[in-house]
């Protein structure tokens, strides 16, 4: 130690060094190189030595204890030299130099007999003193500890924010008993009674122990620290290996660090962006709003905030999503097994969550971009029980459109966004969260025209622990979406229209651990509805626009779901779930009866009832089965199979390309169906290299009963009998989505393609027109094969590089097949829907993260985000279209960014 | 903020490129010649005109394929007979059918491969007057409207059409002319500066007051002339022809409009084929294009000269010409007085009376009736 100390003020010159299976000879040579230090050591001895090891301005010290950890080697620093040894005998062969024996004996005996950690020397005893050596003594002591079973349960949280770990796993290796926390970080796990050690893992966290005796019930709290360095190659968390042992198919899960390293168009992170990167998801083109999941349409998502639904989660015409990145902890997408908790739409669920605030001190970010800006603000209200996170963020954006194509042109548009969260743990049984959301979007598009829409939504939960076993959250809340449109332009024609809708949540949840093969949730959901479809009034003196109004609707959907996820035996695990779902149309409302079998067109409406308020019009109803098996065939290689049944009652009525802010929305009624889902999926699950590679085939078939899909020349908005205008569908869609992942070490992130097919028919000539004949007719969406690579390097801590790769066949089109001569100058004439494809889909995007030093203790902590969007310009066609110009129709296509995009970003954290 | 300056700056380079280029998919089924039947059946004293034609290939050179040879005939629903008489391109025309305007009329062709077409039986619509057509000048362009009005409120559907005719100059204003041996002073009768131009409209202009309390149609825009448009340079003017529409045949032409000319914005409805009102009774499955109206075509005429408007609008001529200055015999000969010139003579340089050579410019230039006409046409009047 006395040696160390003296070459101290040598060491201060931090190193940055990167061997990949190197030999010692190069090991030694770059390191003298940068350090000034003599090696020595014996060939002989380290000629099966191979070092791998990555690091920027660490110490000598730092370097070695890396390269040697795990092994049988020793080092010495003694002034300018450094002796390297193996094993703990001390040779004497070494041919220069001399060796001082306490310094080596010294050295020894300061070998870690845990995992060794480079973070800072504070944080690491503060981890080490606390938990993982310490015994705990969980329920009432006895002398001899009784036989059976016992259930501990307790949350397990960020040491330093206090929030809440999701996806942790808790693991005992001898027993086989393990549970994953839920989305309170909550856990109940029921195991023999006795001394057991807990493995805990968690996704960014670092791996930590429990040692414990099990007396009887009881309580602990597991406290984890941040993965803040990631040097060790191999790390295991949770996360991957739930991908093979989960029951659940087709889920993906990401958290915000994986979606902040993707390039975006503008440089801020997108989660919407990044769902589309995942298989089985796809777009009409870029910025848009809406995404397919599986063939399903865009409104058949159900994108959740918190548990609060958000109607539109866009900005600015698609180009951003209503999410504050900087808020947002994680995202997960169920395509296959929706929970039986979930219900209301037939494709996915998206479910975004926000962070918890940090219950231990005041914390804040803030990033400027070109076009937006953000800040973030969390801390303690009291400290370790309650806290807050707020977010906020704003748009000076309007030089942007200035740039983009003539559709664009002459247009202004504003947005903003908050988040506010408020969690309060009452005491170890009572937890409160709540949460309020707004978005609001202004914009006029090219021309006199204004438009805004805005969410808001607010709910509050309470999360009440019964006992180990059981625990309940009661939500209640209000989700709100609402658009208008102006012009006053003209004053004889001046108007104003307003859409809104209202949505009152009540719900329920129980989670049940009965024992360790049974994890049970039930519950109930009540959601009711009150829609404005459109009033239209005069806007100003000389306006004489007649008042429209589309009469108010009203529903009540409830639902009632049972849920059992049943571990046979530790290699077939089934989860088993109905949701019962019932759906009232309620009064005061006027419905029209037409003639049966018979078009639904005004000459055959028979009569029409009206009923009062809140009288039950009609009702639909039915049970929704979720089903879900896995069978394991060894560690890291399992079979899943499941089948879903769903229900969808409300129906976003749009006939654009992509979804309009101004595309209105139907209630099911006695004359508009609800649509009805079915879905059948296999995969086979493969994780390799110490679960850090995750590799998945999944295959899907589904079927889709009562689509709207619209007549030619449909009117939706302000219509008084949108029955009229559409046309119910059937939908099938099938396909294969590959997966390959890499969720550790310097080369992460996925490779997908899929294979997918999705088809509409109308072929009931009693409803009206048939479309394309009754044959079956690609969807909007069916874009047959799909590719996406997205690929992180980091070369250091600091410095990381960014890929994204993505490739999709054109979607279809309707091309005409001929031109004519009418009204002064040529038209094109259509024919079958669907016929033709746009060019393909192809896009790369680039981007480099560099951080600011790592130091922790620092007033503010940077960070630059700097990149290309569309690297290679290709001009991706967003749409086609035929037009006439001067008398002469010409064919174009359009692109939203046919250039490449450079972008910066700028983020600072306090 | 300086950083963030040159980013901006460098984006705007990279976007400031057309995202807008031509498309021209290779289409397979293109064989197809389906009839086209544009026009309207007057009911009262003016002519009845039909136009015949068939569908093309989307690449073809030509946009209309004249139906020759057909049969028409106006039809009332008590089955009287109005036949039209063929006159040639297509077109078969009657005068004046006046009409009982309590019946409703179809029109019924028979084409020369002996196909059989009807339309549905249409009522008569009496379109009211156009009650002004009046001008907004806009910042860069002069907005033309109509307004009209129906006491009755029966008309609510409305479509405009157009001819346009203004009076415009060449570039160069050519004082000589060439007999083939010498350079003389141009007569009155031989100015070729000042020419008149027509054209009709090529959009689909409606309207319709279905959403008012009265049947009211206040200043629809019925043409956009943008300030540097030949058109507005001297004296403009427009025929504005007003029809009246049923709700089907307003939806009719509406889907026409959205599929050629609102098309293409991100938020634009996909294109659909919305059918018409005739059909071909030899076989029903063999698709129509056309509406046909009965309706009456009232009209109102304007004009609009440069007074009216703002001076800084400068017309852009469409060619761009030099002049060239001709001395020395061999040379004004050549290029000059040779039949046909190779120039036209803009002046003469030096002593008006005693030139010492001419200069000369481009046919395009200064000839303004290679795009026009020098008699204006019988409505003009001069302001």
């Amino acid at each position: 130690m006395i040696f160390k100390l003296a070459a101290a003020q040598d060491q201060n010159k931090p190193i940055s060094v990167d061997f990949h299976e190197a030999k010692i000879a190069d090991v030694v040579a770059d390191l003298e190189a940068k350090t000034g230090y003599h090696f020595y050591y014996s060939p002989a001895q380290f000629d099966s030595l191979k070092v791998t090891v990555q690091a920027t301005d660490k110490t000598i010290e730092n370097v070695l204890d890396m390269a040697f950890h795990g092994t049988t080697y020793h080092y010495t620093i003694v002034q300018q030299n450094i002796f390297l040894t193996k094993g703990r005998q001390v040779y004497n062969e070494l041919a220069v130099g001399f060796f001082h024996e306490s310094a080596v004996n010294n050295d020894l005996e300061k070998q870690p007999t845990t995992a060794v950690d480079y973070t800072s020397e504070k944080e690491k005893k503060v981890a080490e003193a606390t938990t993982e050596n310490k015994l705990y003594t969980i329920g009432i002591r006895t002398n001899n500890i009784k036989s059976g079973t016992a259930t501990l349960a307790g949350y397990v949280k960020d040491i330093k924010t206090g929030e809440p770990i999701i996806g942790a796993s808790i693991y005992d290796p001898v027993t086989k008993a393990g549970i994953a926390t839920d989305q309170f970080g909550y856990y109940s796990l029921t195991m023999p009674r006795g001394k057991h050690t807990l493995y805990i893992k968690g996704l960014g966290m670092k791996d930590t122990r429990r040692l414990i005796i099990l007396y009887s019930d009881g309580k602990l709290n597991i406290e984890m620290q941040e993965q803040v360095t990631s040097l060790k190659e191999v790390q295991i968390s949770a996360e991957k290996v739930a991908n093979v042992r989960s029951v659940q198919m087709g889920v993906n899960k990401l958290d915000i660090r994986s979606i902040k390293q993707i390039p975006t168009a503008f440089g801020e992170a997108d989660v919407l962006k990044v769902v589309l990167t995942l298989p089985g998801v796809q777009t009409v083109g870029e910025a848009t709003t809406g995404f397919n999941v599986r063939g399903g349409s865009a409104d058949q998502n159900l994108i959740l905030l918190n548990d609060a639904t958000i109607y539109n989660p866009s900005h600015f015409f698609g180009f951003f999503s209503a999410f504050d990145p900087d808020i947002v902890k994680d995202i997960e997408l169920y395509k296959s097994t929706i929970p039986e908790k979930y219900g209301g739409r037939l494709s996915s669920v998206l479910d975004v969550t926000d962070r918890d605030g940090n219950t231990k001190k005041f914390t804040g970010t803030a990033g400027i971009g070109l076009l937006t800006s953000r800040l973030n603000i969390e801390g303690p209200i009291i400290k370790d029980k309650t806290s807050f996170i707020f977010g906020g963020r704003t748009t000076y954006s309007d030089w942007l459109l200035h740039l983009l194509p003539d559709a664009y042109k002459h247009s202004s548009a504003s947005f903003y966004d908050l988040n506010l969260g408020i969690t309060s743990q009452i005491n170890d049984k009572n937890t409160i969260y709540l949460m309020g959301y707004m978005s609001n979007d202004n914009f006029r598009l090219n021309s006199d025209t204004t438009y805004a829409y805005s969410n808001k939504n607010a709910n509050i939960k309470w999360k009440h622990n019964y006992n180990n076993k059981l625990y309940s959250v009661f939500m209640t809340g209000i989700d709100h979406y609402d658009y208008s449109i102006a012009s006053t332009a003209n004053p004889v024609n001046g108007y104003k229209l307003d859409f809104g809708i209202n949505q009152y949540n009540l719900k329920g949840d129980f989670n049940y651990y009965p024992n360790t093969k049974h994890t049970i949730d039930f519950g109930f959901s009540s959601i009711y509805y009150k829609m404005n479809p459109g009033n239209e009034q005069p806007d100003g003196s000389k306006s004489l626009v007649i008042p429209q109004v589309v009469a108010q609707e009203q529903a009540l959907e409830s639902a009632i779901y049972l849920g059992d996820k049943y571990d046979i035996t530790s290699d077939l695990s089934v989860s088993a779930g109905i949701r019962y779902s019932l759906y009232a149309y309620l009064g005061p409302q006027t419905v029209d009866h037409y003639a049966p079998n018979l078009p639904k067109q005004a000459v055959n409406i028979l009569d029409s009832t009206t009923y009062k308020q809140n009288q039950v019009i009609n009702v639909y109803q039915g049970p929704e089965i979720r089903l879900s098996a896995r069978y394991t065939l060894s560690d890291d290689l399992s079979l899943k199979a499941a089948y879903n049944s769903m229900r969808q009652y409300i129906h976003l009525l749009s006939n654009t390309t992509a979804i309009s802010p101004t595309d209105t929305y139907k209630l099911s009624d006695p004359n508009i169906k609800p649509q009805l889902g079915q879905q059948i999926s296999l995969g086979i699950y493969k994780n390799a290299k110490a679960n850090t590679i995750e590799t998945s085939v999944e295959v899907y078939y589904k079927t889709i009963s009562n689509y709207l899909d619209y007549r030619s020349g449909a009117t939706l908005l302000l219509n008084q009998h949108i029955e009229q205008d559409v046309i119910n569908t059937k939908g099938k869609a099938y396909g294969v989505e590959f997966l390959l992942r890499k969720t550790a070490g310097k080369l992460n992130g996925w490779l997908s393609y899929t294979y997918s097919r999705t088809y509409l028919q109308q072929n009931d000539p009693f409803a009206g027109e048939l479309i394309n004949n009754g044959d079956w007719y690609p969807a909007n969406y069916d874009k047959p094969n799909d590719f996406n690579f997205n690929g992180n390097y980091r070369f250091s801590h600091r410095f990381s590089i960014s890929l994204d790769v993505t490739y999709s066949t054109g979607r279809p089109i309707t091309l005409p097949i001929a031109k004519y001569e009418y009204g002064g100058s040529e038209r094109v004439y259509y024919s079958d829907r669907k016929a033709y494809r746009i060019p393909d889909y192809f896009r790369t995007d680039f981007s480099m993260n560099i951080e600011g030093n790592h130091k922790i203790h620092q007033l503010t902590h940077n960070s630059w985000s700097i990149g290309v969007y569309n690297l290679t310009g290709r001009a991706n066609a967003y749409s086609t279209f035929f037009q006439e110009q001067g008398g002469v129709i010409n064919g174009y296509q359009l692109s939203i960014f046919a250039k490449p995009i450079p972008f910066i970003n700028y983020n600072i954290r306090f | 903020m300086k950083r963030g300056y040159i980013y901006a700056v460098l984006i705007t380079a990279a976007m400031d490129g057309a995202c807008k280029k031509p498309y021209s998919p290779v289409i397979k089924s293109g064989g197809v010649r389906y009839l086209v039947v544009e026009g309207v059946i007057n009911p009262g004293s003016d002519s009845t005109i039909i136009t015949l034609s068939r569908t093309v290939k989307l690449s073809s050179k030509s946009a209309s394929d004249p139906e020759l040879h057909a049969q028409v005939t106006v039809e009332s629903d008590q089955s009287a007979e109005y036949p039209l008489l063929e006159i040639g391109g297509g077109k078969y025309a009657s005068p004046g059918l006046n009409l009982d305007n309590s019946r409703e009329y179809r029109l019924k062709i028979k084409t020369a491969d002996g196909k059989e077409y009807a339309s549905d039986l249409v009522p008569v619509k009496i379109t009211p007057p156009i009650d002004s057509v009046g001008y907004k000048v806009l910042r860069d362009s002069l907005e033309i409207y109509a307004n009209a009005h129906d006491p009755t409120g029966n008309t609510k559907y409305y479509r405009w059409d157009y001819d346009e005719t203004w009076r415009f100059h060449a570039l160069y204003d050519s004082q000589f002319i060439s007999n083939g041996h010498v350079l003389e002073y141009r007569t009155a009768d031989q100015e070729i500066f000042f020419c008149f131009k027509s054209d009709t409209s090529a959009d689909i202009v409606l309207g319709t007051s279905n959403k008012l309390s009265q049947d009211v149609i206040y200043q629809n825009p019925i043409v956009l002339i943008r300030g540097t448009s030949e058109k507005v340079e001297l004296e403009y003017s427009i025929l504005v022809r007003q029809y009246a529409l049923t709700k089907d045949a307003y939806d009719y032409w509406q889907n026409i409009k959205k599929n050629t000319e609102q098309i293409g914005s991100i938020f634009d409805a996909q294109p659909s084929e919305a059918t018409g009102n005739i059909h071909c009774t030899s076989n029903p499955s063999v698709p129509v294009l056309g509406y046909i109206s009965v309706c009456t075509v009232p009209s109102k005429r304007i004009f609009i000269t440069k007074q009216d408007l703002p001076d800084s609008w400068q017309p852009i001529y469409p060619y761009t010409c030099g002049t060239d200055t001709l001395k020395g015999q061999g040379r004004i000969q050549d290029n000059l007085i040779t039949l046909p010139p190779q120039f036209i003579t803009v002046g003469p340089v030096g002593d008006y009376f005693n030139p010492t050579g001419w200069v000369g410019t481009d046919r395009e230039c200064a000839d303004c009736t290679i795009r026009g006409d020098l008699k204006p046409p019988a409505f003009w009047i001069y302001k």
